[in-house]
């Protein structure tokens, strides 16, 4: 039971891995032709018109004035520059009749360029130059060159040259090595959350890598290393932006899109429906434009339905029916099979050529239909059922003639039943909805209409009950019936009946006032923080002069003990010492007042060294006098025990 | 028991009037005023209330430093202890007295507001 268990889950997870990805971004006809409109600027010199030229010639659009632009690379070719080399010979290459003059010097100094000691970037534009211009080269030198370089420089950019030029190079040379370097490469790409798969220095590198991979791919007729999932990855991240920033980026976009579209290995198959997938009787055929990256239409390919089932019930209303092509769109018609209206699952496939890759799509298509209201009975029925209930029936989309009534000992009941127009089935909408609306206070009350077993809508309104929806507010009510479906072609808003209730407890009919949702609110007065409450001035004051009153006791204790200052020597460092200290008490007071920290330290730093040289000095000779002093007294005190 | 309190107080008195050197006696004045003013700001401040708290403190703080400012000077100058400050002379204990003065009157200007 376990083994069953593990083996039935190991093949779900087996199909569910088969899944296979589809094009989720790709360019429309649209933006082929802005892409187209890029490249067509005019060109300003040699760089921009190689990638308009040779980008356009990849769109498989010729260069309107051929001779006019020929002229210009002619004359804005510096031929002692490989670049400017490389980008004449590849334009004209693309131009026809357009020969660019190639003399020994211009020659040799393309053959020199390739060595192990210029860039991968000179190499590719020297071996594409010869190669182009028709030189010979020597296909064995280039290898080596561009091996030394690829392993000197690891980075991403490096190595797509060196692909690029190695598809320039003869078959017969040894490639293997730089053929390697493809699955490396790719093994390098970034898979942003299963969609996107590309570099990290961008869409134009990841571009051209696409171009490059296959061109050396086509080149040596081997497959390149990448699997279905991981093109389709690719094409997602270079197509998915629809504008361009530069004209490089545009020539890699329209470069990667032509290698996309015509090599020998992969070509991804873009699969969209011609307007919405949406189908019904006025509308029968499903239309499905196929075309490749470049919104060409794959007129070779045979579109077939492989199963065509209900999103609900799963089961398969077509299986493996084919669809015609018709002015390079196919089509199908699916209204033949009489399917009901609703939602289906159809499973596509493309096939026709073993290059396709994404050639399994999954489509939703809508059917639609019309819907027919039949059997509408509007009946007022006794609540005690003492009398038989009135019946009466509307056609759509007349309005019943008389108005119903309905009050505490009636109901009032509606019942209906929706068809589909052509086929007779019943319908369940997903909404049906019954709306009285009265027209004196303009209140209106919407009810739900619930379909019974049988398919069968009914409606009853008890007014003893629903009351409060009403707000007890008597009147004449117009009733309406509200049906709507995504697969309907017809909603319908239709005035059934006018119907007259009567409540109990009936308050005065007032006007019902709008929701006071979006009138002004009241306005919030914002508190600011009280400041504390202060002591009255007197009282500070009072406790001022009392906390300073102390240095008056101080002056006249110091007046009674006979401070003085008769010692004070009359010399320069004293004056300066009594100054300083005094600047730096005021510098307290400035800084309290006027300064910060850093201001007052800076005016304390000058002040204070001063203040503490001078002090210094001072003190220094005031205590050579004391101890001069002391000798002194301590001389006379021996002298005087002598 | 009152009287021998009054007694040692009254020769406490005689001994710091006849004794003392009259620099000390200065010290001390100037310790009885950073004193009183102490006194009076706390007053101030358990009276009327402690708005604004870090204007008091820093007042208060001003005091009681200048108090032990001016005990260290006291202790240093006094030259009854002479051999404990062998190193320091009095000229050396003043300029010391200014300096941290100076860093004390710094912060209190910073913290009065």
């Amino acid at each position: 039971m376990a083994h069953l268990c593990l083996f039935s889950l190991l093949v779900l997870s087996m199909v569910l891995e088969t899944q296979a990805l589809t094009p989720t971004h790709h360019l429309t006809t649209t933006d082929v032709a802005r892409l187209q409109a890029v490249l067509s600027q005019p060109f300003t010199d040699l760089k921009s018109a190689y990638y308009s030229v040779v980008g356009l010639s990849k769109l498989g659009i010729l260069v309107a004035d051929a001779d006019e632009t020929c002229q210009f690379i002619k004359s804005n070719l510096d031929p002692s520059s490989v670049e400017s080399l490389f980008y004449a010979a590849e334009a004209s290459q693309a131009l026809s009749g357009c020969e660019i003059p190639v003399s020994n010097d211009t020659r040799d100094l393309l053959l020199a360029t390739v060595s192990e000691d210029s860039t991968a970037s000179q190499i590719h534009q020297s071996v594409s130059a010869l190669s182009s211009l028709g030189l010979p080269l020597a296909s064995q030198e280039v290898v080596s060159a561009l091996k030394a370089r690829i392993s000197k420089e690891d980075n991403v950019l490096t190595i797509i040259l060196a692909l690029q030029t190695a598809s320039r190079l003869s078959q017969q040379a040894e490639l293997g090595d730089i053929l390697e370097e493809i699955e490396d490469l790719a093994a390098r790409l970034d898979d942003l959350s299963g969609v996107y798969l590309q570099f990290e220095e961008g869409l134009e590198t990841t571009a051209l890598f696409v171009s490059a991979a296959y061109a050396l791919s086509d080149h040596v007729d081997m497959e390149p290393p990448l699997k279905e999932d991981q093109v389709i990855q690719l094409v997602n991240s270079i197509f998915s932006k629809k504008s361009w920033d530069s004209l490089s980026e545009a020539f890699s976009v329209a470069s990667a899109a032509e290698s996309l579209s015509n090599n020998r290995f992969h070509v991804p198959v873009i699969v969209s429906a011609q307007g919405p997938a949406a189908i019904s009787h006025s509308q029968p055929f499903l239309r499905l434009q196929v075309t490749d990256v470049l919104c060409q239409p794959l007129s070779s390919a045979s579109v077939l339905v492989e199963s065509a089932s209900t999103s609900s019930s799963k089961s398969a209303i077509l299986s493996q029916a084919p669809f015609t092509l018709r002015d390079e769109v196919f089509e199908l018609n699916f209204m033949a099979s009489q399917p009901a209206s609703g939602y289906y699952q159809f499973s596509v496939a493309i096939a026709g050529d073993s290059r396709f890759v994404a050639n399994h799509v999954e489509l939703k298509v809508k059917v639609s239909t019309r819907v027919a209201i039949n059997n509408m009975d509007l009946s007022v029925v006794d609540k005690d059922q003492s009398t038989g209930p009135k019946t009466t029936r509307v056609e759509y989309p007349t309005k019943a003639k008389a108005p119903f009534m309905a009050d505490s000992h009636q109901n009032f009941a509606m019942a209906f039943q929706l068809v589909d127009e052509t086929t007779g089935v019943e319908l369940t909408p997903h909404q049906t909805f019954v709306r009285l609306h009265n027209q004196k206070t303009g209140q209106e009350v919407v009810f739900v209409a619930e379909p019974d077993s049988k398919n069968l809508y009914k409606f009853e309104l008890d007014t003893t009950e629903r009351k409060t929806e009403f707000d007890s507010i008597s009147g004449t009510y117009a009733l309406y019936l509200m049906m709507g479906d995504a697969t309907l072609e017809n909603p319908i808003l239709w005035n059934v009946a006018d119907v007259v209730l009567k409540f109990l407890d009936e308050e005065a009919p007032s006007t019902i006032q709008a929701k006071t949702l979006y009138t002004p609110k009241p306005e919030i007065q914002h508190l600011f923080r009280e400041p504390e409450k202060k002591p009255p001035t007197v009282v500070s004051n009072a406790f001022t002069a009392l906390v300073l009153s102390p240095f008056l006791l101080l002056l006249i204790l110091w007046v009674k003990l006979g401070a003085n200052i008769s010692n004070f020597t009359l010399s320069p460092s004293t004056f300066l010492f009594h100054i300083g200290h005094a600047a730096m008490l005021g510098l307290m007071y400035v800084y309290w007042t006027h300064l910060n920290m850093f201001q007052t330290m800076k005016y304390l730093a000058i002040i204070g060294s001063l203040t503490f040289l001078a002090g210094n000095r001072m003190l220094a000779q005031k205590a050579v006098k004391r101890i001069a002093a002391e000798q002194s007294s301590r001389l006379a005190k021996y002298r005087s025990l002598r | 028991m009152s009287n021998s309190v009054f007694s040692v107080i009254s020769r406490f008195v005689e001994e710091y009037r006849s004794s003392t050197p009259n620099k000390l006696k200065v010290i001390d004045a100037y310790l009885l005023y950073i004193l009183l003013t102490g006194v009076f700001q706390f007053l101030y401040c358990v009276l009327v209330g402690t708005f604004p708290f870090n204007s008091f403190l820093s007042g208060f703080i001003a005091c009681v430093g200048s108090f032990i400012l001016a005990v260290c000077l006291r202790i240093q100058i006094n030259p009854q202890n002479k051999r404990d400050f062998l190193t320091v002379s009095p000229e050396r204990a003043f300029a010391d007295f200014l300096f941290a003065h100076t860093v004390l009157h710094l912060v209190v200007v910073n913290f009065v507001g």
